[in-house]
């Protein structure tokens, strides 16, 4: 049978229909954001490994660039100019760059990462004050900050949009995974087996129809984000909705795929700590990637979150469009979708023994 | 559409032979052999866990058979995803959403049918008008009481039409009167070449079907008509005369090679036949006469015992 769109469409509706009555569900996804982001949106941060610093040694400071040199956190590009530095910033390939000039010391630093800005800005400090101390002599090199893109930015800044991405695909996990095991519970999953619907139909017209919500609730939490808290918002926001619709759909299809191994909706709950903690704490929401131990970081580059959160600072913060975050960040959220469309519709089997 | 013309003219709608399944070590259906002529009622009678609605979830291949052959609509049971579309399968799970009304519910699986909306509305009016619940199509489905609410799945069940109908207990909870609308609808179905499968425990329902097969420890018992069961079991219908003279009448019918007993001065006539009862009235004039006919249970109380 070739799939319909009149049946995708069929399952949309009602999905729809079924979400649109859940008034508690919508003031969930609705209001939920911004209790998350007043709650969590001043957070810490933590050690950091990994930092790429880009270094211009004009001369001057050798005692202060064997001090850089010498924290094993810092990965350490050599360059030539001043502009270098800035180009990798803003590309998004170094975290900040100390130029060493006689008699100045200039820190450039990337304003939508602010905890390892706060690292880069204190080391540089601490190797000043050793070089002065190593010296004996009262010279003064002033420091220098510059921030890549001319503003100041607040923690909130930087969380503002991951939020927007952790709680959509925190909701749409969590209520995809709850709707199928329903679907299982009323025995209409097993009366579809038995009707023209296809599996790829079903779980299609699933993926339609909760966007409309999603599309709802990213469209709240973007106007709260901007308007409320005071973020940027560069980009366009059609391409920020482009990321959370790719992330929500994966989120959709991974709940449907893990409802097989939850028999009742408190057991969905129960995987709130396995699917979604671990998004939380490695995907640089609330501190960077670079502050995830080493030996774990792979594992961040697994998790959908990470790209999704990673796009949409770069298109709120940085004002990137579709184009920019092609790769890594929407080809990943795009494999992350197929494979859980074909692990959820593989696991919604027609016989069960 | 092609397709439907050719089911017609079949004669078995299901048909299963040496049909086996076992969960793990209890074999739920063992070499059951069952056909199911096209264009009747048919009804799946038998005790809790004798793999009636095991049978009917393998007619629609919701689970694989160990061994046996079966055909559905003239077709292997292999290729029956290919007439989801002609099938109606109603479960015990009513396979409602609570959350959607009764309307609702209905457009929702008209649309998986691709009913169009002309034909969608006319087919929704009219199965809600049969299940009575035509004035309550706004309220929500889980707002609506447990009858209701089985009504409901029944009209979603029929929703497009089926070919073959497999109904899996559609009549508990559902009061005396509606049940009489459901089996005159139906007998309906049945009268317009489509098959309809049910399983139940109530015996009364059974003796309103076509044909009857009990199903014992996953094989056939015995099958057909309500009529042959009980010939089968060895019951026969008895008629009750109330006569002006007893002993004189008696030894008459006695002589005539009727079996009979006298119970309290009233002669009882263990019949054979329906057309017997000319044959007795010819002979003899009561004051008053009754038929008892067996009662279906206690043909199938009869054939548990000799099996």
């Amino acid at each position: 049978m070739s799939p319909s769109f009149g049946r995708v469409g069929v399952v949309a509706l009602r999905v729809i229909r079924q979400l649109k009555r859940d008034r508690r569900t919508i003031g969930l996804i609705v209001f939920a954001p911004i209790v998350l982001m007043i709650l969590f949106g001043y957070a810490l941060s933590g050690d950091m490994s990994g930092v790429a610093l880009g270094l211009v040694d004009d001369g001057g400071h050798a005692a202060l660039r064997a001090h850089i040199e010498s924290i094993k956190d810092f990965n350490i590009l050599y360059m030539g100019s001043e502009s270098d530095a800035e180009k990798l910033i803003t590309e998004g390939q170094l975290d900040g760059a100390v130029l060493l000039r006689p008699g100045q010391v200039q820190v450039l630093l990337d304003a939508s990462s602010l905890q390892i800005s706060g690292a880069i800005a204190a080391a540089v400090q601490a190797a000043a004050s050793k070089e002065k101390a190593l010296l004996q002599k009262a010279q003064e090199s002033p420091i220098i900050t510059r921030y890549i893109f001319g503003y100041d930015l607040e923690m909130m800044d930087t969380v503002g949009p991951a939020i927007l991405g952790l709680v959509v695909f925190f909701f749409t996990f969590i209520n995809a995974a709850i709707a199928f095991i329903r679907e299982r519970s009323q025995g209409t999953l097993e009366k579809f087996m038995v009707s023209p619907l296809s599996r790829v139909e079903m779980i299609s017209g699933y993926v339609l129809g909760f966007s409309l919500f999603t599309i709802l609730q990213s469209a709240t939490t973007l106007f709260v984000v901007t308007f409320g808290f005071g973020v940027p918002l560069q980009g366009s926001p059609l391409t920020a909705l482009a990321v959370v619709l790719l992330l929500g759909a994966g989120a959709l299809v991974l709940g449907s795929f893990f409802s097989n191994f939850a028999r009742s909706e408190f057991q969905v709950v129960q995987f709130i700590p396995l699917i979604i903690t671990p998004q939380i704490v490695l995907c640089g929401i609330w501190w960077p990637l670079q502050s995830v131990p080493e030996f774990i970081r792979p594992f961040s580059y697994i998790l959908p979150l990470t790209y999704a959160a990673h796009a949409l600072r770069a298109v709120m913060l940085k004002g990137a469009g579709i184009g920019d975050i092609l790769y890594p960040d929407l080809l990943a959220l795009g494999i992350f979708f197929l494979v859980f469309f074909a692990a959820a519709t593989l696991m919604l089997k027609r016989e069960v023994a | 559409m092609a397709e439907r013309g050719k089911v017609r003219e079949l004669e078995l709608a299901v048909s299963a032979r040496g049909v086996t399944k076992s969960f793990g070590r209890q074999r739920v259906l063992d070499s059951l052999n069952l056909d199911i002529p096209s264009g009747m009622t048919y009804c799946l009678l038998g005790p809790n866990g004798s793999g009636k609605t095991t049978f009917i979830r393998a007619i629609v291949r919701l689970l694989r058979l160990d061994g046996g052959e079966m055909k559905v609509l003239g077709r292997p049971v292999s290729e029956v995803d290919k007439i989801y579309s002609q099938i109606g399968y109603m479960t015990q799970h009513k396979a409602l959403y609570p959350d959607l009304t009764v309307q609702e519910n209905m457009e929702f699986y008209a649309g998986l049918y691709g009913l169009k909306k002309q034909q969608r509305e006319e087919k929704i009016e009219e199965l809600l008008r049969m299940v009575d619940l035509l004035e309550h199509r706004g309220r929500l489905a889980g707002a609506l009481s447990g009858g209701m609410y089985q009504r409901l799945s029944l009209a979603c069940t029929l929703i497009h039409e089926p070919e073959l109908l497999l109904l899996d207990e559609p009549t508990v909870g559902i009061d005396p009167r509606l049940r009489q609308t459901f089996w005159e609808y139906f007998n309906r179905l049945a009268g317009e070449g489509k098959t309809v499968l049910i399983t139940t425990h109530l015996m009364d329902e059974a003796e309103k079907c076509q044909r009857v097969g009990y199903m014992r420890a996953g094989r056939m018992a015995a099958q057909g008509t309500p009529e042959e069961i009980q010939r089968l079991a060895g019951l026969k219908p008895i008629l009750k005369l109330w006569l002006a003279e007893p002993e004189r009448d008696a030894a008459q019918l006695l002589a005539q090679g009727y079996e009979i007993d006298v119970v309290g001065g009233v002669v009882q006539v263990h019949l054979e036949r329906h057309a017997q009862i000319k044959e007795v009235l010819a002979t003899i004039s009561p004051r008053d006469m009754r038929l008892e006919e067996p009662k279906l249970e206690e043909a199938f109380l009869r054939l548990s015992e000799a099996t």
